[in-house]
């Protein structure tokens, strides 16, 4: 069986400045890096692989050529080899349009028992690309999957997160998972690793070498037209103890409650 | 300190002097409440060594500071300067009571100056604040202590400070160009300036640095900062033993890399370390020694050059395993398991002692370090071995053996280290590289200063200090 990782390279979090005037990212000077949440989609299949029920893992994302370092990270701590969906048409993508050229890609890339991803990336926050990539695909998605409890040859049976707790489901193969934090623990790249990902296989596809239409921003029905800042406000208000600590602590519980903390009240004694 | 021998060598604050010391400072600055008291009397060496002290101190300004000080003078008080407390010898700790001066208020950072690379700040200003108020202007403040995110830079020149970029970058000696500073007796003198070179007299400004505030109270310093460094890798080594450790580092250190930091964890202190962060770095399990390495290079092509050079020897060397940060998150999570150690050893132990600093040249390390471990033996203490091996400086840090008391522990620990500082001595070493002398190192430090030594020591204190009145007890035997 040959597992597929979806990845994507994302603005290092702490790196983000937004215009406040424009509204957009500002992406001049800022550090990218593989979406922290996708290591554990990587994790996840290096395990599968290296427990013997697989035998390659191929990572693939879609984005401009620098795109490959997050593919040779990928590689360097696990996957075998790389694809990247690159080419000008694919630009200004909404999740539609990149589930649906990642969904093209996978086609002409062959049978993937599993499907494995991150729960969604730290820019955009979605989590829509693996769910309508499955649906592309007419395979059944698993979402927020925190434990894989059994994978055979014909099915998966996995742990998935769900309001108030877990439900545990199964699946035929091939499957596609989007996988949360709490699947593993994601191993840091080794050299030995980085020496492979210089020496593994990274392959560009472009529009022209997939069957997709409805790509790129003219492909996407969604439109992002106006990006706010949240303005944080905090006010303080300070109250210093004097001597009289009675009425300090008094003062201070009468503010709760006056801001809308009903339960604030002074219980035993003040000394 | 016996009350009789304090009021002996040094005046009484009376009611009249608390008045005088309130004059100086303004009311508002002067504490002397018990709590108060209670916890400005010891520093993070350990609450066992808290001295009692009179009157707490908070100035705003260095006139305050200077009419405190004619004060002090006048009726020959005690003034012990000092920081955040994170200090690991006992410097800020009172020894002969009297008062305390902390300069958490003078916090200000008063300029960053692009044109002449410098930054002018108040004493209180916390070391990583002023690191990315000089990022955010494309700058770095190279000194690094481990402390970062906690330690004054006041504290970080009175200790001289070292920490984790010192091979590349030095200690904080060398990113001082000038301070002013209050003298025992009340003057202000400014010292040094905007500019790197300077023959002009007694390097007064020199002799401010590393000395515990035992010559002068430091009331603005005027800061070295560096370009930012290129690209930036970290490199985790797994070694199975602390030999193959050991030859990798200087492997590591002649390789031509430009090296940010070189710095080791055995096995002990990545434990106690991972335990109190809850997690784990790769191959805990079967490692006895890491090496935390940072590279430094202009270009991607250049850093993954070197990154696999370095890496390779120490590969060549023995590691199991090289692990490279791949982002920042990798890298933090290699730092932070070093950063905390201290805190790993006091989660584990409270009264782990954290003051071990020994230096020794490069090419005797792996001599010091089999000492350490029989030492170790013939103490019958268990130490987590760490420390900025590329300087040949190791922080040995002694747990407390369950059956001893903390009383015990607490003179014990030292005579272990004065130990360990002897051996250090004998390989061309010293007693400390960055914590300092303080209080539980004065005793190893006049037994490893000849008397011909001791005695210019002396004269030094005397011509700045000719009443013994700043942080008394300290560097200096009290006359």
């Amino acid at each position: 069986m040959r597992i597929a990782v979806l990845i994507k390279q994302v603005p290092a979090v702490d790196s983000v400045r937004i215009d406040e005037e424009t509204g957009t990212m500002e992406r001049e000077g800022v550090e990218s890096e593989l979406n922290p949440l996708d290591l554990y989609a990587v994790e996840a299949a290096a395990r599968i692989k290296e427990a013997g029920k697989a035998e390659s893992v191929t990572a693939i994302t879609m984005g401009p050529p620098q795109a490959r370092r997050a593919l040779s990270h990928a590689i360097a701590m696990a996957c075998d080899d790389g694809v990247l969906l690159s080419d000008a048409k694919f630009a200004g993508a909404d999740t539609l349009a990149t589930a649906r050229t990642i969904a093209a890609a996978i086609k002409r890339l062959g049978k993937f028992g599993v499907i494995l991803a991150g729960e969604r990336a730290t820019d955009g926050e979605t989590g829509q690309v693996p769910p309508s990539v499955a649906e592309l695909l007419g395979i059944p998605a698993l979402t927020y999957v925190s434990r894989i409890v059994e994978l055979t040859e014909e099915s998966i049976t996995v742990r998935r997160a769900v309001d108030g707790g877990y439900e545990t489901v199964r699946a035929p193969l091939p499957v596609l998972l989007s996988v949360t934090k709490e699947i593993n623990k994601p191993r840091l790249s080794t050299l030995a690793g980085k020496l492979r990902a210089k020496r593994a296989r990274i392959d560009v596809l472009r529009a022209s070498d997939i069957e997709a239409d409805g790509v790129g921003l003219a492909g996407s029905p969604t439109r992002v037209v106006k990006v706010m800042y949240p303005k944080v406000t905090r006010t303080c208000r300070k109250i210093s103890m004097n001597d009289d600590h009675e009425g300090t602590v008094r003062e201070a519980v009468k503010f709760l409650a006056d801001n809308s903390f009903s339960d604030a009240r002074v219980e035993g004694v003040l000394s | 300190m016996k009350e009789a021998e304090k009021s002996n060598k040094f005046g009484v604050i009376t009611p009249e002097v608390l008045n005088e010391i309130k004059d100086a400072v303004s009311a508002k600055n002067v504490y002397t409440d018990e709590a108060d008291i209670e916890s400005y009397s010891y520093d993070y060496t350990g609450k066992i060594f808290a001295q009692r002290f009179d009157v707490l101190v908070k100035p705003g300004n260095a006139g305050q500071i200077s009419a405190l000080m004619k004060a002090a003078t006048k009726h020959r008080i005690p003034v012990t300067t000092r920081g955040a407390g994170s200090g690991l010898a006992g410097a800020a700790i009172p020894i002969y009571g009297g008062i305390v001066l902390s300069m958490e208020k003078m916090n200000r950072i008063l300029e960053i100056d692009p044109v002449n690379r410098a930054a002018v700040v108040e004493p209180g200003v916390v070391t990583n604040d002023l690191c990315r108020a000089a990022a955010a202007k494309g700058l770095l403040y190279a000194g690094y202590p481990m402390s970062t995110e906690l330690s004054f830079i006041g504290g970080n020149i009175g200790t001289n400070a070292g920490g984790g970029k010192v091979i590349r970058y030095g200690n904080t000696r060398r990113h001082v160009l000038g301070m002013d500073v209050v003298t025992a007796s009340g003057d202000l003198l400014h010292l040094g300036g905007k500019y790197r070179k300077d023959t002009w007299g007694y390097p007064i400004m020199q002799l401010m640095i590393g000395t515990e505030g035992t010559l002068g109270i430091i009331t603005k310093a005027i800061l070295n900062l560096e370009p930012l460094p290129g690209k930036t890798v970290n490199l985790l080594a797994a070694f199975p033993d602390l030999d193959s450790m050991v030859v990798s580092v200087a492997g590591v250190v002649k390789s031509g890399a430009k090296i940010i930091s070189c710095e080791f964890l055995d096995r002990l202190s990545a434990e106690l370390a991972a335990k109190y962060l809850s997690t784990e770095l790769p191959y805990q399990e079967k490692t006895e020694a890491y090496l935390l390495i940072q590279l430094e290079a202009d270009s991607d092509e250049q850093l993954e050059a070197a990154y696999e050079k370095v890496g390779g020897i120490c590969v060549e060397m023995g590691a199991m395993e090289v692990f490279i940060a791949e982002s920042r998150t990798d890298s933090n999570a290699m730092w932070q398991v070093r950063q905390n150690i201290a805190e790993g050893a006091r989660a584990e132990d409270p009264h782990a002692s954290i003051s071990g600093d020994i230096v020794v040249p490069l090419s005797e390390v792996p001599r010091i370090m089999k000492i350490i471990a029989a030492k170790c033996k013939a103490w019958n203490v268990v130490t987590a071995n760490h420390g900025h091996i590329a300087d040949g400086n190791l922080h040995p840090l002694a747990l407390k053996p369950k059956d001893m008391t903390p009383e015990r522990w607490a003179v014990y620990s030292e005579e272990f280290y004065a130990d360990l500082i002897q051996e250090a001595v004998k390989l061309g070493g010293v007693g400390s590289g960055e914590h300092g002398v303080g209080c539980v190192k004065l005793d190893a430090l006049f037994a490893s200063k000849s008397p011909a030594e001791l005695g210019i020591h002396s004269g030094v204190k005397a011509a700045f200090d000719p009443l013994g009145i700043l942080n008394p007890g300290k560097l200096t035997a009290v006359k």
